[in-house]
């Protein structure tokens, strides 16, 4: 297998560092802090799974890596320092061009046309590789059909295909093609598997994974599923509002979750056996910019265990043990 | 290609179909017009002292139909007649096939027109691309006011507007007529110089007065591909500006055939406007005379004319796009 996937002699899991990262959304009724301060590590070489509700910032915050938050959205500060490139935010913009593609891997919700409806896939790889200079764009279609194969896809059908000609699944595989040919250390999955049904979430998970594992990558994945993280990341990082509630191992955060909105989360999935009623739901709305403007926690409407210190402090988001954080003023940090 | 092919073999079959359509709804609109041109011609030439036979001759050879004759008779030899491209003779230009008349004015048209259209559409596109591109800027602002004045602006005031400064405040292009009369037409350079320059003020009023609608269209045509996943996955796949303005263009420019192709059809109505101010001997000048004149025969070939070139326009349009789209491609 691994001769099948020349790895770089230098190969080093990348990791990025992210610190104090503000991202706002200009809408009618005013700023709204879409990614709002937010310190994170992601390790290199692992998979790290964020997850949080619709609008909870996951997606902003995986473009904001990419430093290509779409308009009205506006990086305000912070920055994401990524192993061997540098910070992307400061970043002239033809490196960070350059970074996009090739060191950064970026794969779009499968619910989403990621590609020129008038152009063939094949001639789309090669717009890639002129894109970012690669002599040898031969070796370039090369790779992309042994990538398309080992996806279980009939590679030459694909690469002379348009986009309206194929499957939702299928379009999901070429998504993550693009983002794995020119050889990404990191690659981001943003809702890898929306928008697909059960067989096919499966097939592209797994792939996800055995790719992550050949080719010694970092993987960042998005989702809303918690069921996903469980079966994939390494570890997983909670997003509220904008804000970051909870992270750590995953199994650790599974079996033992912190914050009354990650336990929230794990209740409410409901179980293939057993009655629906046994999963709940969680009860209030999601952060709306009424929320953002009070001085308390952000989960303070909706949360079980609120005393009348969340009302009045936002809590910090603090180490909680050994590769774990959470922001909450009942867990008792160091216990 | 062979499924184009017979695409294409049934648009034109389509087409004729439409085509004998349209000319029968104008044989018989000229039947019910009001007053009966037909039998008021024959009754005028019989009051001028022709006899029956003689006037129903000579009314069969203007309108390419004997009045008198059961409707289904006459509507058969005019289908017929139309099949061998005989239109009938003008009533206002007496004893001259119209099919003559009509080909004598094309020319001064298409030219006119075509040249305004490419000029208009090369401009318009390109504008509004960067309008598009630079929408909150003040350079963004200031292309899409430009396109909105012109826009507003009739053809007849942009016209006499052109006129009024080019040939009388700062006379240095001529006015009226299509060439210097003195000159022998022909291929010699006075002759085609003459003709550019009485051409540039006709083609600069249609070019200046269509540029606001491609610049306008173009522009939401853009913002809308901008829009599109696609356009921000090859952002983020780091895709090269070049090659994303292409992807963009050719996106955004696929609506802006039809009505670049229509504009094509409509052109043989001519440019009423211009060619009255700028008296240019073209179609639009022609249909104008043959209304003022009662010319019956010359109106329903115009309006064929128009009929067929719309059609044939919209099938081009149909195969143009199954060339650049391959969505419509099956």
């Amino acid at each position: 297998m691994s001769a099948e996937w020349p790895l770089k002699a230098n190969t080093k899991a990348v990791g990025i560092t992210i610190r104090d990262l503000e991202v706002v959304y200009s809408t009618g009724q005013g700023q709204v802090p879409a990614v709002n301060g937010v310190d994170l590590d992601i390790a290199g070489g692992q998979i790290t799974g964020i997850i949080g509700e619709s609008g909870s910032g996951k997606s902003t915050l995986a473009m904001a890596i990419m430093n290509a938050v779409p308009h009205p959205g506006r990086i305000v500060k912070g920055s994401v320092v990524v192993d061997g490139v540098g910070n992307m935010l400061t970043l002239d913009k033809e490196s960070q061009r350059r970074a996009r593609g090739r060191n950064l891997g970026f794969v779009f919700q499968a619910a989403q046309n990621s590609l020129n409806p008038l152009t063939r896939v094949g001639h789309q790889v090669l717009d890639l590789g002129r894109s970012h200079n690669v002599k040898d764009l031969r070796g370039l279609l090369r790779r992309a059909k042994e990538l398309l194969h080992r996806m279980g896809m009939d590679a030459d059908r694909v690469l002379t295909a348009y986009q309206h000609e194929l499957s939702g699944g299928m379009r999901q595989r070429v998504g993550i093609m693009f983002a794995l040919v020119l050889d990404a250390q990191v690659v981001i999955l943003d809702e890898p598997t929306t928008a697909l049904d059960m067989l096919s979430q499966a097939s592209v998970l797994e792939i996800v994974r055995s790719i992550h594992e050949e080719r010694d990558i970092t993987t960042i994945l998005i989702t809303h599923d918690m069921g996903v993280v469980a079966d994939l990341a390494d570890r997983v990082v909670v997003m509220y509002g904008g804000e970051l509630a909870e992270e750590g191992e995953t199994a650790e955060v599974l079996a033992h979750p912190a914050h009354p909105y990650t336990k929230g989360l794990i209740q409410a999935i409901p179980r293939i056996s057993g009655d629906l009623s046994q999963a709940v739901a969680l009860s209030g709305s999601p952060p709306d910019l009424k929320t953002f403007m009070q001085s308390g926690c952000l989960f303070y409407d909706r949360c079980p265990e609120r005393v009348a210190e969340c009302q009045v402090k936002r809590p910090p988001y603090e180490s909680a043990g050994p590769e774990r954080k959470v922001a909450c003023f009942r867990v008792m940090p160091h216990d | 290609m062979k499924n184009i092919l017979v695409r294409l073999a049934k648009r034109i079959f389509a087409g004729i179909i439409m085509v004998l359509v349209m000319a029968s709804f104008t044989f018989f609109l000229v039947r019910m017009m009001p007053g009966n041109p037909v039998s008021a011609k024959y009754n005028e030439l019989i009051m001028r002292g022709m006899t029956p036979v003689q006037a129903m001759d000579e009314v069969r050879v203007m309108y390419g139909f004997i009045p008198h004759q059961p409707l289904w008779q006459q509507y058969l030899h005019y289908l017929v007649q139309i099949l061998h491209l005989n239109l009938g003779t003008s009533i206002s230009y007496e004893g001259v096939p119209v099919l003559h008349i009509i080909l004598d004015a094309a020319p001064w048209t298409i030219i006119l027109v075509t040249t305004g259209l490419i000029a208009s559409f090369i401009v318009g596109v390109l504008a509004g691309v960067i309008a598009a591109v630079k929408r909150s800027s003040p350079t963004g602002n200031a292309i899409t006011l430009s396109g909105s004045i012109m826009h507003g602006i009739p053809q007849f005031v942009m016209g006499l507007f052109l006129a009024y400064v080019f040939t009388t405040l700062w006379a240095i292009l001529p006015f009226g007529a299509p060439y210097n009369a003195a000159l022998t037409p022909g291929f010699n350079g006075p002759f085609i110089s003459s003709l550019v320059r009485h051409a540039i003020l006709p083609v600069a009023t249609y070019a200046l007065s269509s540029y606001g609608g491609w610049l306008l269209t173009m522009k939401s045509s853009v913002i809308t591909v901008l829009g599109d996943d696609f356009i921000l996955a090859s952002e983020v796949r780091g895709i090269k500006a070049k090659t994303r303005v292409r992807y963009i263009a050719h996106n955004a420019i696929l609506p802006l055939f039809t009505i670049f192709a229509l504009s094509i059809g409509f052109m043989f109505g001519g440019s009423l406007f211009i060619e009255d101010i700028f008296d240019y001997p073209g179609l639009g000048n022609l249909l104008l005379h043959a209304i003022d004149a009662r010319d019956y025969p010359l109106m329903s070939g115009a309006f064929l004319l128009i009929t067929v070139a719309v059609i044939v326009a919209n099938i081009f349009a149909d195969f143009l796009y199954s060339v650049v789209d391959p969505r419509i491609r099956r």
